[in-house]
This record gives C-alpha cells, structure tokens and sequence, in this order.
C-alpha cells in the first residue's frame, strides 16, 4: 500500500474551520489525510501542539488562519506569522523537513483554497516519506 | 474524570454522512473507546426524538460527557449544549466531531472517510475527558441596529426596526436611497409602479426620527461581538474630507444587494456593438421615459427579448436570476400597450413562473399574441446585422427546441434579460462583518433552509439580493424576518456570552508581563503590588494569544487548555 501521510490542521474558528466546512457545503473533494483541531486563533497554536503532533506521528502539521490584516482578533494571525519561523528555525536544527509543518491563510470564503492547500501538502508529505520523528523517539526509549 | 460516563451519538443526517461513512462501523469504533458507556446512531441527532435520545441517556446511564460526531459545531453545537442542559449538565461537557463538513462531504473513499471520522470521534472523546463545568456571563444587548444598504431590504428592515421604537442607522453608498429597484419602472406581475412602493418606503423612513440615513457613506470596521459591536463608518456626504463615525450597534443587517450581469460578457449578442442591442436595465429606463424606440428615434416595429443572459450557463452563472422571467413578460406587456402594432418574441430556455399570479400573467402575455421561441442551454440565439433590403434591423437565428427548425425572427430593438451577479464589493463586505460568501459571491446564511436571515457570525443577519437572487416579495419577507429576529433580542435585553476567556493561574505568574502587551484588547492587567498579571474575563476574546506565550504556563485558555489539544492530538493521531 502506498503511504498515506497524517496531517494535523490547526485551523482558527473564524476564517480557517469555516473555509474547510465551506469546503463541505460545496462538496470540494481534497484527501482524507489531514485531521482538523480547532482553535479561535492561529495565535493559541502553542509550539508544544507542533512537537507533540509530530512526537505522537504526524507526518506534517498544517496551521492556517485568516489571512493577514482579516484577523478576527485584530492581530493574532500577525503574532502566528512573527512566531512561526522561529520554530521552524529550530525545527529545521533537529532535522526535520522545512515542508513537514506549514503556515497558510485561508478565508472563510475559500472552500476551494483550503482543499487545495490540503491536497498540495499531502502529495509533498508523501514525496518525503514518513516523519521519522515518532520511531526516532520510540528507539531512544527502548536503547535507554 | 477517570469515573466518567460519556455518550457518544453518531448522526447519519439522513444520507449526508451515512452514505460515505460506515456509521455502524464507526458506532462499534466509539462504543470501545475509554470511558464510552453508551453509544448510538441515529437518522438525524439534530432532531427533537434525536436530543430526547441524549437526554433520556443522561438520567438513565448517569452520562456526565456527552460527544456528537455530526455535522460542523458551527452548526449544532448551541443546540447540543442547550439539550444536555436540559438534563442538567453543564452545556461544556459536550464535544462535537465534524463527520460531515470536514469528511462525508469532502471525501469519496469510504474506507478513508470512515478511518477519518474514527480518528475525529476518539479526539472528540478523549478531550470531553478533560472538559470542565463553566459559567456563562451575560452582557447588555445594544438596542441600536446598523443597517448596510438603503434599498428595498434595507429600508424595510429599517422600518420595522425604527416603528418598534428601537434606533436604526442606514449606511448608503450611493448618494441616494432605493437601490436598483430605483432604476425599475413597473413590477411584475400586477403592474404597480416600483416607484410608488419606493417612496412611500422612503418617504416614512426620512420622517421617522429613529432613523439616521448616512449617504455617500461606507462601513470601515465592525469590532465587538452580538449585542457590542463598533461600526466604523466613512461618510462623504456633501464633506470636503470623509469623516469617520464610531457608532454603538447590538446587530447588523447586510442588505447590499446584487449587480446586474456585463452583458458585454457574452460577445456574440452584439452588446455594445449592435447600437439596438440594449439591456434590461436601459429598457426599463425607456420605459421611465415612456418612449420604447430604437437609437435613431424610430418605433420599433419588431421587438426581442432574450432571456438568460449570463444566468443558467456553463460559462456564467449557473443559477437562475428568478425574477427575469417575470420582468420580460412585463416588457411584451408594456411594449404591446405602447406599441400595439408591434410583434415582440420571448426568445427563453424555460418559462420560470414559479411565484404568486405569475403563471397567471405568463397566460395573459401568451393571448397579447407574443411569440415565444425555446432555445438550448447550450446553443444560444446569434444576432447579425439585417440586410440593406430587410425591414428590419438585425435578424436572430434560433435552434427553437419545440419545433426543432432554425427560425430567423426580425429584430429593431433586442433587449437582454441581464441576471443577477454578486457585487464586486460584496467580498469586502464579507470580510468587514466576518460572514462568507459561497463560490459565486452571494453572502451564506446561517442555515439554508431553517435559518435563511441570520449568518454564522452572531448578531449579523442577511437579507435580500446579497444572499441570492430574489424578486420582491421574497425580498421583503426576508428583511422583515432580520427585524423580528433582531426585535426578539432586544426584547430579551441581555445576551449570554461564551463562557471561554483566559485566565491567570496567580501562583504561577512570574509577572514578567509578557501577555500585557500580546492582549489586541488591553484586556491583562498588571497588580503592581502583587507583581502579577489578570485577565479581565469581560473583556477578554479568548483568542489564546496570551496562552501559548507565557513562559510559566501561568495562562489558561478556558475550553482551550493545553491538556484538551493534546488530548485532541492524541486522538487524530490514533
């Protein structure tokens, strides 16, 4: 069987989960590989949620919010997009690929968008392979 | 928490979900999950026997949680949590799955779609574990409405509004109120003049004192949320320099209404080239002027109007425009009564004569002896210029379907039922009162069929041809129905608000007040004496932003704590 990636969406309530079940009432078809968590911002999105995804077996985490200057909250997506290349600097010192955690702004009102934001990264996720990044800590564990 | 009971309701919403997703499968799945006691699925939870299911389980199992795998909780989740309050839980022990919106609805496989929505309901489940009782505050409902757009929609809500005594602001961009029914000249189908329904609108709106019209103007900005919102309005209004005014409003209507289809668009109709190829629009204008006649002057001796123009096409707009129909049967009547010499084809796809007396006036126009000639979808009618020894303008070859031959007719005047398209300004609109807009523009309601006035965001509602094409009547109902709605809220006088804010584990905080500035809403403040950080709950919007930063962990998002996420990521991760 060909490798099916997990992805893990943490998508803001107010454009990103409504684009992705706009996405649902206009019966856009993207792959079944991405599991949504909704948050009310980009902003809650803690780099623990990252690491404990990638940890726990995903093999790319998405992130999307509204898009900038559209925040719901002002300027939370703003903080996400000043946050996120630290983290993937240090993502990126411990070997993991740059396309595994990726930040898109999706509107409420692309449906189409967020499907083909979802179908771009599982084909690239399924380019790189798994994440090694689970079987990595469970042989740590068991050579301890 | 290890003692809990949760049940787990899986909805087939008829054969939305339980066509792609195997439910039985899936309730077998939920029903071994930890702490699960009892788990079922049923036609459609939504429904009243579906909520009496749940809250009959409650007292009969002891259940404290309860999860639904359903639809989006955009949807539902207010009605869920008002069901499992009705058996005296606490509405947040309660957590959604989103089956349909984010898995039947978007995936064919059903091996994949029913692995997915396992993997949603065990995140569902194992994060209700770590859900806690919380108290829901209630905040002072702002009497005042803004309402966007001074057309028929507009004004009628207005009205409604401002007759009930509440305070009503009318945001026009144009410089005059009426919208595009002031450019309409009779309507369909009983004849009364547009202008005569306008003014007796426009006339006791400016002379009720509960109603400020602002003209030339424009929302900026809506800040706040159902009950509190600050409007931002730009208005031009006979100033040299805009000015902008912040305004206090409980709820908004959006009545921006529609534009009408770039007949230009389709090119093989001639518009814009052809000087005797017109819209419906600049007919109607000649109708105004009481003087149907071509360019030159002259009185036209043949008349065409083609219907469909940009609506029900592949290329264009899918959908039907709805009033169309109806508006060209008014010209071959108006044209007849002017014109009575003059032969005037209906050149259509179908007669769409769905409303009250409009089949009725479909019959009366056929026996004023116009020619009605059917084409295909797909093969629309071509004009030509006539020949120098026709007696007419320009010719139409039609593919007619009844008869099956390619018709010629004359034409000295052809009138093109233009639709109805989203106005280009309609996605910032959108964007400024935070609702969506499907893919061809129009603005999306909270519930198609059982919610068509208000939107997904609380405290904004829709009415008239910014949702969708709509004649007048159906215009109206739903401008009156935004009033009620809105009349209903006053009436109550507060609103509850969401229970979820931040708040600051005292004994944690270092006070190194990282969050102070984070907070978009000033809504931490810093004790100097005790040199530590609190949220002020009423002000705060739960964003989160203030959670994730603090390097003591002090912060916690309330239904948004770090140990339900993770507990969510333990579960799509399964």
């Amino acid at each position: 069987m060909s490798f099916e990636p997990k992805i893990v969406g943490f998508l803001c309530q107010w454009c990103s989960y409504t684009g992705a079940d706009l996405a649902g009432t206009s019966r856009i078809q993207y792959r079944p590989n991405i599991r949504v968590i909704r948050l009310m911002c980009s902003a809650r999105v803690d780099p623990s949620f990252i690491a404990k995804s990638l940890a726990d077996g995903a093999d790319g985490v998405l992130v999307c919010g509204c898009h900038p200057g559209d925040c719901h909250y002002a300027e939370g997506n703003y903080k996400t997009m000043r946050r996120f290349p630290f983290l993937k600097k240090m993502l990126a010192a411990y070997g993991i690929e740059d396309e595994r955690v990726r930040l898109e702004w999706v509107s409420a009102s692309e449906g189409q968008r967020f499907a083909d934001v979802v179908n771009d990264m599982t084909e690239r996720i399924r380019l790189l392979g798994p994440s090694r990044v689970r079987s990595k800590l469970q042989t740590d564990k068991a050579e301890r | 928490m290890h003692n809990s009971k949760i049940g787990v309701y899986l909805c087939n919403c008829g054969t939305n979900i339980a066509k792609i997703v195997d439910c039985p499968a899936l309730r077998e799945y939920a029903e071994a999950l930890p702490n699960v006691v009892v788990s079922k699925e049923y036609k459609y939870m939504c429904s009243n026997p579906g909520q009496e299911m749940i809250i009959q389980d409650i007292k009969d199992h002891g259940l404290d949680r309860v999860v639904v795998a359903a639809c989006s909780p955009r949807m539902h989740e207010r009605t869920f949590r008002s069901a499992i309050q009705t058996a005296g839980l606490n509405p947040y022990m309660f957590e959604m799955a989103n089956i349909r919106e984010q898995c039947s609805w978007v995936h064919e496989d059903t091996w994949a779609a029913t692995e997915k929505a396992k993997a949603l309901t065990k995140a569902a489940v194992l994060r209700v574990l770590h859900h806690e009782p919380l108290e829901r505050m209630s905040v002072k409902m702002c009497p005042s409405t803004l309402v966007i757009g001074g057309g028929i929609a507009g004004l009628t809500t207005a009205l409604d509004l401002a007759e009930a005594g509440q305070q009503v602001y009318i945001v026009e961009k144009k410089d005059q109120l009426g919208g595009n029914l002031a450019r309409v000249d009779l309507t369909a189908p009983y004849l009364d003049s547009a202008r005569d329904l306008l003014t007796e609108r426009i006339t006791r709106v400016r002379e009720n004192n509960k109603i400020e019209v602002m003209l030339n103007s424009q929302l900026k900005s809506l800040e706040g949320f159902v009950g509190n919102f600050v409007a931002a309005i730009q208005i031009q209004d006979g100033r040299p320099v805009a000015e902008t005014k912040k305004l206090e409003v409980g709820n908004v209507v959006v009545c921006t209404g529609y534009k009408e289809f770039d007949a230009g668009r389709i090119t093989h109709y001639g518009y814009g080239k052809l000087p005797n190829v017109i819209t419906s629009f600049e007919f109607e204008k000649m109708l105004k002027a009481g003087r149907v006649e071509t360019k030159e002057g002259r009185i036209p001796q043949y008349v065409a109007i083609i219907h469909c123009v940009g609506s029900r096409s592949q290329e264009f707009h899918g959908y039907c425009s709805r009033v169309c129909c109806m508006t060209a049967l008014k010209y071959a009547h108006e044209i007849k009564s002017a014109i009575p010499k003059c032969y005037v084809s209906d050149v259509y796809i179908d007669m769409h004569a769905f409303g009250k007396g409009h089949e009725d006036f479909y019959k009366r126009t056929s026996e004023v002896k116009t020619l009605f000639l059917m084409y295909g979808k797909n093969e629309r009618p071509v004009i030509r210029k006539a020949d120098r020894g026709d007696d007419c303008e320009m010719l139409i070859e039609v593919n007619e379907k009844l008869s099956g031959e390619v018709i010629e007719i004359p034409a000295d005047l052809v009138i093109l039922m233009v639709g109805m398209e989203a106005r280009e300004d309609s996605s910032e609109v959108a964007r400024s009162v935070n609702i969506s807009q499907d893919k061809e523009g129009w603005f999306i309601e909270s519930h198609p069929k059982l919610d068509p006035v208000a939107t997904t965001t609380d405290g904004i509602y829709i009415a008239g041809t910014c949702a969708s094409p709509k004649d007048i009547p159906d215009t109206v109902a739903q401008a009156r129905a935004a009033a009620a709605r809105i009349l209903g809220k006053i009436a109550r006088g507060k609103i509850d608000v969401e229970a979820v804010y931040a708040e600051v584990n005292q004994d944690y905080c270092s006070g190194c007040r990282m969050c102070n500035e984070l907070c978009p809403y000033s809504a931490i403040e810093y004790d100097e004496q005790k040199r530590r950080s609190k949220v002020i709950s009423a002000v705060c919007k739960a964003c989160g932003a203030c959670v994730s930063s603090c390097p003591s962990g002090a912060i916690k998002g309330r239904h948004f704590t770090d140990r339900q996420i993770y507990a969510q990521i333990e579960g799509v991760l399964a």
